[in-house]
C-alpha cells in the first residue's frame, strides 16, 4: 500500500512543480499589481451604464458659499475652456460680489471634461480635486483657470506644472503628487461629467441658477436677472 | 499481503499503476490560472489594487457596471469561490486512490459545466448588454472553455464506474 502511494505520489512530483511556479508566478504579479506605483489617469472612466441612482452618489460637486443659501448655481466647468476661465476670472466675483457673500447664491462646481482636443482637462480637473484633499480646491481651481495658457497647450500631461501650482499654493507636496500620479478622484469627476451629458450639458461653461439653465452664462445682463428672479426681486 | 494467483488480475489498481490523468493535471493547472485572474479582479474590487490593468479594453465600464455584481455577489469574488472549488477538486482526484473516483469526476464536470454556461452569459453581457470588453473577463472566459474541454474525459468515467 505504502508502495503504491509513493510510486503515484512520485508521478506527482513534476506536475506540484509546475503548479507551484505558476502559483508562484501569479502571485508575484498580483503583488507587483498591487504595490507598483500607478501612473496618472488622464482619461475618462466610461460611466454610461449606471443607473441615475449610482450616478448620483458618485458625482460631487464643490460648492462656494452658504449650504442654505436659498438660490443654488450649478456651472459645468472645463479647464481648458477660454470661456470657463472668462466665468471664472469675470463672472465668478461679480457672482460673489453681489449674492454668494451675502448669503443668497451657493455656487457649485462640476467638472465636465469636453475631452477632443481638450486633452489635458481631466487630469487638471483632478488636479483640482487632488488639491480639495487639502482644503484648496477654490484656489487651485482659480490657479489653472487664471493661468490656463501656461499649460493647456503642453504636448504631454502637464503633471509639472500642476506640482508647481500644488507648491505655490502650500499644499503637501507628496501627498498632491501622490494623488495626481493615480487614478485617484478619476471616478468623481467622470460621474460629475455624466451627470452633466444627463442633465443636457453639450458646452462649457453650462450654468443652471436652480435647475433652470442659462443660455449665455458670461452675459452679466442674462445671469443676473436669472438669480434675481430665483429670490423673487 | 497474499501473492496474486497466476493469470489473475493484479491486485494493485489499475489507477495506481497507471500515470495520472493528464487531463485532470490540466484541469487543475487551469483553474489555478481561474483562480489568479479572479484573485486580481476582487482585489481590484476590494480597492486593494489601485489601478486595472485594462490594455486597450474598458475594464473599469464592466466593473462598474450594474452586471459587476450576481445575485449581490461581485462576480470576482464568484469565480474566485468556483475555480478554487475546480482545483481543490482536480487535485483530490489525482490521487492515486481516488483516481477513478466517480463523485469526483461528477463534481468536476458539473462545475465545469456550471463555470462555462456563466462565462457564456457574462461574454453575452459583455457583447451585447454593456457594449465593452473586459480583458480579464475574456481570459476568465478562455480558461473556462478549456477547463470545459478537459473535463470531458471525465465523461467517460462517470459512464464506466457507473
Amino acid at each position: 500500500m505504502a508502495k503504491k502511494k509513493t510510486q503515484g505520489g512520485s508521478n506527482l512530483k513534476p506536475f506540484y512543480i509546475i503548479l507551484g511556479v505558476v502559483a508562484l508566478l501569479g502571485a508575484a504579479a498580483i503583488g507587483y499589481g498591487a504595490l507598483r506605483r500607478p501612473s496618472a489617469a488622464v482619461e475618462p472612466i466610461d460611466l454610461s451604464s449606471l443607473d441615475a441612482r449610482a450616478l448620483y452618489e458618485k458625482a460631487k460637486g464643490v460648492g462656494l458659499g452658504d449650504p442654505a443659501a436659498p438660490v443654488q448655481v450649478l456651472v459645468f466647468s472645463d479647464y481648458m475652456c477660454p470661456a470657463c476661465a472668462y466665468f471664472s476670472t469675470r463672472s465668478t466675483p461679480l457672482l460673489k460680489q453681489e449674492f454668494i457673500d451675502r448669503g443668497q447664491v451657493q455656487l457649485i462646481y462640476y467638472d465636465f471634461p469636453l475631452g477632443g482636443t481638450h486633452v489635458h482637462s481631466f487630469v487638471a480637473s483632478r488636479a483640482a480635486r487632488c488639491a480639495e484633499d487639502q482644503g484648496k480646491f477654490w484656489e487651485y481651481h482659480d490657479m489653472l483657470l487664471g493661468r490656463q495658457q501656461d499649460w493647456s497647450y503642453s504636448r504631454e500631461a502637464p503633471i509639472g506644472k500642476f506640482m508647481g501650482y500644488a507648491r505655490e499654493l502650500g499644499l503637501e507636496e507628496s501627498r498632491f503628487g501622490g494623488c495626481l500620479r493615480s487614478d485617484e478622484h478619476a471616478e468623481l469627476v467622470s460621474a460629475n461629467h455624466e451627470l452633466g451629458e444627463q442633465l443636457g450639458v453639450n458646452a462649457t461653461p453650462s450654468v443652471f441658477v436652480n435647475s433652470r439653465k442659462v443660455s449665455s452664462p458670461n452675459d452679466w445682463d442674462e445671469l443676473r436677472p436669472a438669480i434675481q428672479r430665483e429670490l423673487g426681486n | 499481503m497474499t501473492a496474486a494467483p497466476a493469470g489473475s488480475r493484479p491486485a494493485v489498481s489499475p489507477a495506481a499503476a497507471a500515470p495520472p490523468p493528464v487531463t485532470r493535471m490540466a484541469l487543475a493547472v487551469l483553474a489555478l490560472l481561474g483562480v489568479l485572474v479572479s484573485l486580481y479582479m476582487s482585489l481590484y474590487k476590494l480597492g486593494l489594487i489601485p489601478e486595472i490593468a485594462c490594455g486597450g479594453g474598458s475594464c473599469s465600464r464592466v466593473q462598474n457596471s450594474p452586471w459587476a455584481m450576481f445575485l449581490g455577489v461581485p462576480v470576482p469574488f464568484l469565480g474566485l469561490a468556483g475555480y478554487g472549488a475546480l482545483l481543490a477538486a482536480a487535485l483530490f482526484g489525482l490521487q492515486p486512490d481516488r483516481q477513478d473516483d466517480r463523485r469526483i469526476s461528477i463534481v468536476l464536470l458539473a462545475g465545469a459545466v456550471l463555470g462555462f454556461g456563466f462565462s457564456l452569459y457574462l461574454t453575452y453581457l459583455e457583447a451585447v448588454v454593456i457594449n465593452a470588453w473586459c480583458r480579464w473577463c475574456v481570459a476568465s472566459a478562455i480558461i473556462a472553455t478549456l477547463i470545459l474541454l478537459a473535463a470531458i474525459p471525465e465523461i467517460r468515467k462517470i459512464g464506466r464506474s457507473g
